[in-house]
């Protein structure tokens, strides 16, 4: 995006070549216009084939009770049937639902809290400072990968490594990972752990912060605290609202560590059933596509509110900083 | 300066965050192989079977070998294999069969046999076994039935097993513990686990919890004339179904079974999280073909016997069977390949007893005179001394199976963590089961 508005700015600012005034008035930019298509083309493609075009089918089927073993041509049209089921005649669609809000409520905060916190402790200039960002980050590079979820189960386990750590104590614990009170517990932790995109986009940002603000604080008599509350939140906070957003929707995105650590079951008791993994569930081990394509649908429209409400809130709290008052 | 920078960054970073999926995903998608169509089925042209199986890496050799048996035969024939762990096989299949690429050749179990048949993924290959091409004729009967879903041949059972539940050896022999036998009661096994337990003084419970094994409830349930299923109905009440709870519950507070969190993590039915091979209980309960696999994760001897119970509860069940797509352009091909995979002996004799007894009778007392791996030969004489207590088979579970199995696991658990009493449980379970059966 940015590449091609600076490139059009340069155009202004440049005289244009030679060339390029000899072609005939009104061809020129047409002729430009083919070219960028054309350069487009790749991602333009994928974009129709990869997203578009699917996602258009996607929401016709949801509409109807295609049962994932079955071709095409059985499918009915049920109109809003899977949506109505959804809502007044699944418990386990509403459960699903419950999980996934309180996970999301737990790990966004906690999240932001631990990569804001880190990333002011890895802003400052010390020796070695490098390594530690790259260590901090390392764990979100690894990312929603299965083998991660792998090694959390395995220390989250009765013979685990947290176990061992607690029993320095005289705790004996239990299988944490297969327990229904406190599966999703480990799950949380598994997605605070992995701070370290929103932590690095935070350095970037108290990286923007200038020094004078800081100066002109404790000129004013401001302590650290109140320099943070007053100076550094508002100066980061269209960066805050940017990572709120985004880790938001990957937390309700959470998939890999639940179907991993619970088997692809949900299980212990139903504790891990992210929305994602029961909409894998329906679709691929109880055969209702339509149902599960519906369940989509439904999310992504939940997910599109839950944003909205964070732009319309964000004019409150955000701050640019370029002057506009909105 | 310093103005415009944050609103500059928020934009492109907002950017990156759109356009790295695509790109990513993208790449992700380029990686696909192409499918190959081919010719004719005539037997002389050059065909491609595409073969998927889920299993170890010993099937997977020991069925390569016979393929290319086949090949040496048949010379035209070529072969497309796949294969992978049990875990996340079924979603593949059902993914290539809605996409309708499924392989010529697929292996399937009896959990979704009835999913597929119902819905004509699997060819009807009534035709082929009256004519022969297919020669069931050396199988026992009730095998052969248990593959027939609503009067469709839809598989051919590859290999015969049955529920087996296996014990520690070498632990019953260090503390003095008898061995459990072919036709102990339910209450006789916690009775002697709960003695195990004592006499390992808590280090090793007696027995594995199998409440949440469908096939466990199965078994106990025909013990006593009743049924998982009678046609697309329960053939249990919840009073049944609270009862066995119950009788697990009991087990538990009487420390025959291990705590919840234990139980819970070898309901999944991984082989290698075993309580038996984990050391944390005396027996488990599986399948009577997967004692090779469960001897590599264990330095300790292990045994195999039947589930508790009136062996007359069992059957003669396929471990898997053999099916074919129904948008095959090779039917016959694959057919024949079927036909020398259950009855060639020279296959039967690779393939010994890793799926399980060979469903050919002929092949059955071949392998078992030749073998020599003390593993085999404990499978094969299991099963021989149980084979003549059997009674008649059900007929193979109904569409709704899966998701009926997995309600059950979560109506287990909830007893087990004492999230629900046993009545409530089975409440909970039958409204949902039900449910499964009419849609």
């Amino acid at each position: 995006m940015t590449a091609t508005s600076t490139a059009t700015v340069r155009g202004q600012q440049v005289p244009a070549p030679a060339a390029t005034r000899r072609r005939g008035p009104g061809r020129g930019p047409r002729r430009e216009g083919v070219a960028g298509y054309v350069f487009l083309s790749p991602w333009l493609l994928g974009l129709m084939g990869i997203t578009a075009i699917p996602m258009l089918l996607s929401l016709y089927l949801s509409f109807t009770n295609y049962d994932t073993l079955s071709t095409f041509s059985d499918l009915e049209w049920i109109g809003l049937d899977n949506y109505r089921r959804m809502f007044t005649d699944d418990a386990h669609y509403l459960h699903a639902v419950r999980v996934t809000v309180v996970y999301a409520l737990i790990t966004v905060p906690l999240k932001l809290t631990a990569a804001l916190a880190v990333a002011m402790l890895l802003n400052r200039t010390w020796r070695g400072v490098g390594v530690f960002r790259g260590l901090f980050y390392l764990p979100s590079l690894l990312g929603g990968s299965v083998a991660l979820a792998l090694v959390w189960f395995a220390m989250f386990s009765r013979e685990g490594a947290f176990n061992a750590l607690l029993s320095v104590f005289g705790v004996t614990g239990r299988s944490w990972v297969n327990d229904p009170d406190t599966a999703l517990g480990t799950l949380i932790i598994l997605g605070v752990w992995q701070f370290g995109t929103p932590m690095v986009i935070f350095l970037a940002g108290l990286k923007q912060v200038p020094s004078e603000l800081y100066e002109a604080a404790s000129v004013d008599g401001a302590g650290a605290t109140r320099s943070f509350w007053h100076v550094t939140l508002p100066m980061l906070s269209p960066v805050l609202f940017f990572n709120l957003v985004m880790e938001t929707i990957r937390a309700f995105q959470g998939f890999t560590s639940a179907f991993v650590i619970s088997n692809g079951t949900g299980g212990p008791v139903d504790s891990t059933m992210l929305y994602t993994l029961y909409l894998y569930i329906k679709g691929f081990t109880e055969y209702e596509m339509g149902y599960a394509t519906a369940m989509a649908w439904v999310f992504l429209v939940a997910i599109g509110l839950i944003t909205a409400v964070f732009f319309t809130t964000g004019r409150f709290w955000v701050h640019y900083s370029d002057g506009d008052d909105r | 300066m310093y103005p415009s920078m944050s609103r500059r960054l928020l934009r492109n970073l907002a950017a990156a965050a759109l356009i790295l999926p695509v790109a990513l995903g993208a790449a992700a998608c380029g990686g696909d192989g192409g499918d190959d169509g081919g010719g004719g089925s005539s037997t002389t042209e050059n065909v491609e079977l595409s073969i998927f199986w889920w299993g170890g890496e010993k099937r997977a050799e020991l069925t390569q070998k016979v393929i290319d048996l086949y090949h040496q035969k048949h010379p035209n024939v070529t072969f497309k294999t796949t294969w992978q762990g049990n875990s996340g096989y079924f979603d593949k299949l059902a993914t290539q069969a809605s996409a309708g690429n499924a392989p010529d050749i697929f292996q399937i179990d009896d959990n979704v046999l009835t999913e597929y048949a119902e819905r004509n993924i699997t060819l009807d290959l009534t035709e082929y076994v009256e004519s022969k091409k297919i020669d069931l004729s050396k199988f026992p009967e009730s095998l052969v039935r248990y593959g027939v879903v609503n009067g469709k041949q839809a598989g051919i059972p590859s290999a015969e097993n049955t529920p087996g539940m296996y014990y520690n050896k070498t632990l019953l022999a260090s503390i003095g513990a008898q061995e459990p036998q072919i036709g102990w009661t339910w209450e006789q096994l916690i009775d002697w686990a709960a003695d195990v337990t004592a006499k390992t003084n808590g280090k090793v419970y007696g027995t594995m919890d199998p409440s949440a094994d469908y096939k466990a409830l199965w078994l106990w349930l025909r013990q006593q004339g009743k049924e998982l299923y009678n046609g697309k109905q329960l053939g249990f009440t919840t009073d049944d179904l609270t009862k066995w709870f119950e009788l697990w519950k009991g087990a538990r507070d009487r420390k025959a079974a291990p705590p919840a969190d234990v139980i819970q993590s070898a309901n999944a039915g991984d082989v290698t999280k075993q309580l038996v091979v984990t050391g944390k209980a005396a027996t488990s309960f599986l399948w009577s073909n997967q004692l090779p696999e469960l001897a590599k994760n264990t330095k300790d001897q292990l045994g195999v016997t039947a589930y508790p119970g009136d062996p007359k509860g069992q059957w003669a069940r396929a471990s898997m069977y053999w099916s074919i797509y129904r948008g095959t352009k090779h039917a016959d091909v694959a057919a024949d390949f079927i036909n020398f995979f259950v009855n060639d002996p020279e296959a039967g004799k690779i393939l010994g007893t890793e799926r399980g007894l060979s469903s050919n009778m002929d092949i059955r007392q071949q392998v078992a005179e030749m073998a020599t791996d003390p593993s085999t030969k404990a499978s094969i004489a299991f099963e021989t001394e149980i084979t003549p207590k059997f009674g008649t088979a059900p007929v193979p579970p109904p569409k709704g199976h899966s998701k009926i199995k997995s309600a059950l696991v979560t109506a287990a658990e909830s007893v087990q963590f004492g999230k629900a009493t046993p009545q409530q449980a089975a409440e909970a379970f039958v409204s949902e089961a039900n449910a499964a059966l009419a849609s």
